[in-house]
């Protein structure tokens, strides 16, 4: 196992790049990382990880508030009201987002490693056990949001956006 | 053309092909499949002009669907869509006869940068 871990600064990088692209296109509404203490997830928050294996083992999470991931899922749906997403689009979206921040994170480590597909639960059941490496906590349209990368993931299982547990 | 769009996030298919229109190719004809099992199938049943394939999904991934199409015969252009872009995946997907690879996040421009030359 190596000693080279993702740094706070790279986390931000990889997710101001995500909200340009797909959130925030139009630079109105942009991720606000206020390094405020992260009062921990909440039961009902959708969380969306994706695992890392090989020569790193770790995996990243990211979790929205349920308005938070229904504009999110709107915003890369195109539709105007966050209300038309749908729960299967949302686990589909929020999947993605996390999907790619897990590249970018994944790029960042030595090779070779491998990134498993996106796991997502809307239900409050993820299991968030994990050792962290770094973490941005902040809010987007005024709604929670975290990023983190945990190192050596525990065996994860969740609902894959396609509804069949994960592997 | 016929385009095939292969990725397990409908979410995903949706902005290809909304970026594809922002990059101003219109009027071709966009086929969505889930999976590299179905990318295979269709590409078999109704040879593509183009290919757009993310690389990890479900049944078979995007490299191996590569490579079976290519076994079939079937030469239509073929490029990565995918959040990995590491120099050993880009010489993978060249060895397996990608013409290209672009990675996720990506803009309208990105797209130009590659298509210009097939769909121009």
């Amino acid at each position: 196992m190596t000693e080279r871990k993702p740094s706070s600064e790279e986390l931000l990088a990889i997710a101001e790049m995500v909200w340009t692209s797909y959130l925030d296109p139009e630079d109105e509404y942009p991720l606000v990382v206020d390094g405020v203490p992260d009062p921990g997830t909440a039961a009902a928050d959708v969380v969306a990880t994706v695992t890392i294996s090989g020569a790193w083992q770790g995996r990243v999470l990211l979790a929205f508030s349920p308005p938070a991931a229904r504009r999110a899922t709107a915003a890369l749906c195109g539709l105007d009201e966050a209300d038309d997403a749908g729960d299967g689009d949302v686990a589909d979206a929020v999947g993605e987002l996390v999907n790619i921040i897990g590249g970018s994170v994944k790029s960042l480590m030595p090779q070779p490693t491998a990134l498993s597909l996106p796991a997502v639960t809307t239900d409050g059941s993820a299991d968030l056990s994990g050792t962290e490496v770094c973490r941005l906590t902040g809010t987007w349209r005024g709604e929670p949001v975290s990023v983190a990368v945990q190192e050596s993931a525990q065996l994860y299982v969740g609902v894959s956006r396609t509804g069949e547990t994960s592997r | 053309m016929r385009i095939l769009i292969a990725d397990d996030s409908r979410v995903m298919r949706q902005i290809v092909s909304r970026t594809l229109r922002q990059a101003g190719y219109d009027g071709h004809d966009l086929v969505e499949v889930a999976d590299g099992k179905q990318l295979y199938d269709a590409a078999v049943a109704q040879p593509p002009d183009l290919v757009l394939s993310d690389w990890n999904m479900p049944e078979m991934n995007g490299l191996e669907a590569l490579v079976a199409i290519r076994a079939a015969g079937i030469k239509a252009p073929f490029g990565f869509v995918t959040t990995e872009g590491s120099p050993e995946m880009r010489k993978k997907a060249e060895d397996a006869g990608a013409m290209f690879l672009i990675t996720k996040p990506f803009t309208a421009e990105s797209f130009r940068d590659v298509l210009d030359p097939i769909l121009r």
